[in-house]
């Protein structure tokens, strides 16, 4: 093998506090978001339950209003902004320098930066809970003029604004160190057409972030502006618009949609070729149908709005139509890389499965919600809630633990059980589905969203209780996580630098890696540099 | 009254919208069943097992069937596209002149229907509003709120409309059922949403005439 050494000369790596804090290592960096999305998940999981035990039972009197309002304003803004989207900004910033085999991020200071005001964002509108009037209560959307000073007085709606502003502005800034490390600071051999496609997707998503992100930024801002500086812009009572606030809300919105899944299409394309032993089929065509998917999301925000009688329907229905497009190749190309393999089921392989079980229903629903007539029931319907869990909770989460217990052996050198592990996944499949499922019923029986309580009548009382079930079902999955890490880390198995014989760089060097990444790189020649290493007369040539 | 359960597709309007659910949850059905056919067949076949211990194949492109399974599914999008579209123009025809004309306005947390040249009906989250309608004669309803955003949203007519402050929205409604429907908010609007609802009663056209008048001489 022939091999660039890398000539470096560091001092011993330190573990200490202060080493984590000042850190500008990507991996740890990487480490540090990862751990605490995972964190900020375990509150707003526990917030899903108590939504999940008010409404078990019709009448219910557990929790009031107020404190209902809360906590599914808070569930809904920590699953988006706290854990789904900056897990997978955390896992990129680990993994995509090690994927094209650099020793860091291009802005390794900047990289810091983002992720200390990140956490800082979380605290905040976390912090909001603390006020005399509680956490911000208007909902994820907090649309205007509900979340207005005149109606939302507390200063909960405030550190939300606050909080999500630093989360937004952070976004912005680590996506910028992904694209700028991609396209510049990738190793000799590694052609854009080699890139592998976890970090595709990545540079897709950043993409999006540049594009959505500031149109977030600037709402929360006119929000403020409003609330705490004399502002109407969203105020009809004085010429504004509660109109725009959807429009700005929304341009950011949808896109941020794919930015909480593009990341883990990659995850799961990752995933399913390397336990199915093929390359991943298509890899052209998952690159492209990203970018389509990218592009098309800008289009379809007025998506959210077609009750409001307000925006030209057809137009934003056609375009949302058009993403099962790309989305159908996706599926297409994942059944195809399995086609023909010899697929070992860890627990990894297992969650990627029911991803695309879970999303899939996602999927064809979310083409439901595409129709606007179909929409004059659903829309703010449970059938809603479930279709949008289906697509973040069945798809991205599900992905979210793929990718846990996939690299979780390159990031501390020793395994998870897979035993537990397998007993995680089916406990979170069987609870995912008893949740969600039945929210499709009661959205079409008529049950609106952000509802406190329900009335003893028809089919809801029923159909709630088994979501509940459901949930406590995922619950009894977390804690087996939970026992599954703390178990594993007493046992120690070593994982070697290639547990799983994956293709990509970041297995050809040491688990953990040392600072700086790589002491030697594979030549690379194709997507699959490893595979070509371990099959050198039958190596790829692209 | 009729609530909670599967909607009773009370109006016209509702039976084009009903059509609507029914095509898109067969196609949702089809496609999903086909696509989780070839993936638990392709999970199930293509285990690792002491017969199929290695890939038996590297090929990871192949462009005919890549444009089939990106030209199959635009055609079908188009094709449900045009005719959700349809459906669309079908439900939001308003007709040009009205037997009855009702204004909602949505307030936190109840409802008021004023009639034209009628009677004004208010509501509260204790104390619900009861919306009357003559049996197959076309309703216009105008909708808008006085404070924050709220949705007008009757299920078993499976339609509801944003009651937006600074916004008229109208929309024709023609019933076709007798009986009380439960009508609820559709759009989050703080503290009591849960409880701002409100009743549709259809009745025969002699009958609405008689609570007409009866309402306008109380």
């Amino acid at each position: 093998m022939s091999a660039v050494e890398a000539v470096r000369v560091t001092a011993p790596e330190r573990h200490d506090i202060l080493s984590w804090i000042t850190t500008t290592d990507h991996k740890r960096i990487g480490v540090l978001y990862m751990a605490t999305t995972l964190l900020f998940m375990a509150v707003a999981g526990l917030l899903a339950i108590a939504i999940r035990t008010q409404l078990a039972r019709p009448d219910g009197t557990l929790l009031q209003p107020h404190a209902y309002n809360q906590i599914f304003t808070l569930h809904g803004t920590a699953m988006i902004f706290l854990v789904i989207a900056p897990f997978a900004l955390g896992l990129a910033n680990y993994l995509i320098p090690l994927q094209i085999g650099a020793p860091d991020m291009a802005f390794p200071r900047l990289n810091a930066t983002s992720y200390w005001m990140f956490l800082f964002g979380g605290l905040v509108v976390f912090a909001g809970a603390a006020t005399n009037e509680g956490a911000a209560s208007a909902g994820w959307t907090s649309y205007a003029p509900l979340s207005e000073i005149i109606i939302s007085t507390g200063l909960g709606q405030d550190f939300w604004i606050v909080g999500l502003a630093m989360v937004s502005v952070a976004s912005i800034m680590t996506a910028l160190n992904f694209v700028t490390t991609t396209f510049i600071l990738r190793a000799p051999g590694m052609t854009m057409w080699r890139i592998p496609i976890f970090t595709w997707e990545m540079v897709a998503t950043s993409l999006l972030i540049f594009m959505a992100f500031p149109s977030l930024t600037a709402t929360l801002l006119l929000l403020f502006v409003d609330r705490r500086l004399g502002g109407h812009v969203f105020d009809p009572a004085f010429g504004g618009s509660p109109i725009l606030y959807q429009h700005l809300f929304w341009f950011f919105g949808h896109p941020e949609v794919y930015v909480l899944i593009l990341p883990y299409f990659g995850v799961v394309s990752e995933v399913i070729s390397t336990f199915t032993g093929r390359p991943l089929f298509g890899y052209t065509g998952m690159v492209l149908s990203a970018f389509a998917i990218a592009g098309l999301s800008m289009g379809v925000w007025a998506h959210h709005m077609f009750t409001t009688g307000a925006v030209n329907n057809p137009f934003f229905s056609f375009v949302s139509f058009l993403i099962a497009v790309p989305t159908g190749i996706k599926f297409f190309n994942w059944v195809c890389t399995m086609w023909g393999g010899s697929i070992r089921y860890t627990t990894a392989m297992l969650f990627a499965l029911g991803f695309l079980m879970n999303f899939l229903l996602g999927g064809v629903t979310g083409v439901m919600v595409a129709s606007p007539p179909l929409d004059f029931h659903a829309q703010d319907s449970y059938f809603v809630v479930a279709h949008f869990h289906y697509t973040i909770g069945g798809g991205s989460f599900f992905a979210l633990f793929a990718a846990v217990y996939y690299w979780w052996p390159k990031v501390f050198g020793w395994r998870l059980s897979e035993r537990l592990g397998k007993i995680n996944f089916w406990l979170t499949f069987a609870g995912f589905n008893l949740t969600f499922l039945p929210m499709f019923f009661m959205g079409v029986f008529g049950m609106p969203r952000r509802i406190y309580t329900y009335a003893n009548a028809g089919a809801l009382p029923q159909l709630n209780a088994i979501a509940t079930a459901g949930a406590y079902l995922m619950l009894i999955a977390a804690v087996v996580f939970i026992t599954n890490v703390v178990v594993s880390a007493r046992r120690r198995e070593p994982a070697g630098d290639n547990p799983w014989h994956g293709y990509t760089l970041e297995w050809a060097t040491s688990s953990p890696p040392p600072e700086y990444n790589f002491r030697r790189l594979p030549p690379i020649r194709s997507a699959r540099p490893l595979w070509d290493v371990e099959h050198p007369k039958n190596a790829e040539a692209r | 009254m009729h609530a909670q359960t599967w909607p009773a597709i009370g109006s016209t309007q509702a039976a084009a919208l009903a059509e609507d659910w029914w095509i898109f949850t067969y196609a949702a059905i089809v496609v999903a069943v086909f696509v989780w056919g070839l993936i638990l067949y392709a999970a199930v076949r293509f285990r690792r097992t002491a017969r199929n211990p290695e890939p038996r194949s590297q090929k990871d492109a192949n462009p005919p069937l890549e444009i089939a399974w990106t030209v199959a599914p635009l055609l079908i999008v188009i094709a449900l596209f045009v005719r959700t579209a349809h459906i669309e123009t079908e439900v939001e025809a308003q007709a040009k002149v009205h037997q009855v004309e009702i204004a909602v306005d949505g307030y936190r947390w109840g409802w008021t229907f004023a009639y034209r040249g009628g009677p004004t009906v208010r509501g509260t989250a204790e104390h619900p509003p009861e919306m009357v309608l003559p049996l197959g004669e076309v309703a216009s309803i105008r909708v808008s709120s006085s404070d924050v955003v709220h949705s007008f949203w009757i299920p078993d007519m499976l339609f509801k409309r944003d009651a937006i402050p600074g916004q008229v929205s109208a929309f024709d409604l023609t019933p076709t059922k007798e009986g009380t429907f439960l009508g609820r908010c559709g759009e989050f609007c703080g503290l009591d949403h849960a409880l701002m609802s409100f009743r549709v009663r259809v009745v025969a056209p002699v009958a609405y005439e008689r609570w007409r008048k009866g309402e306008a001489t109380r």
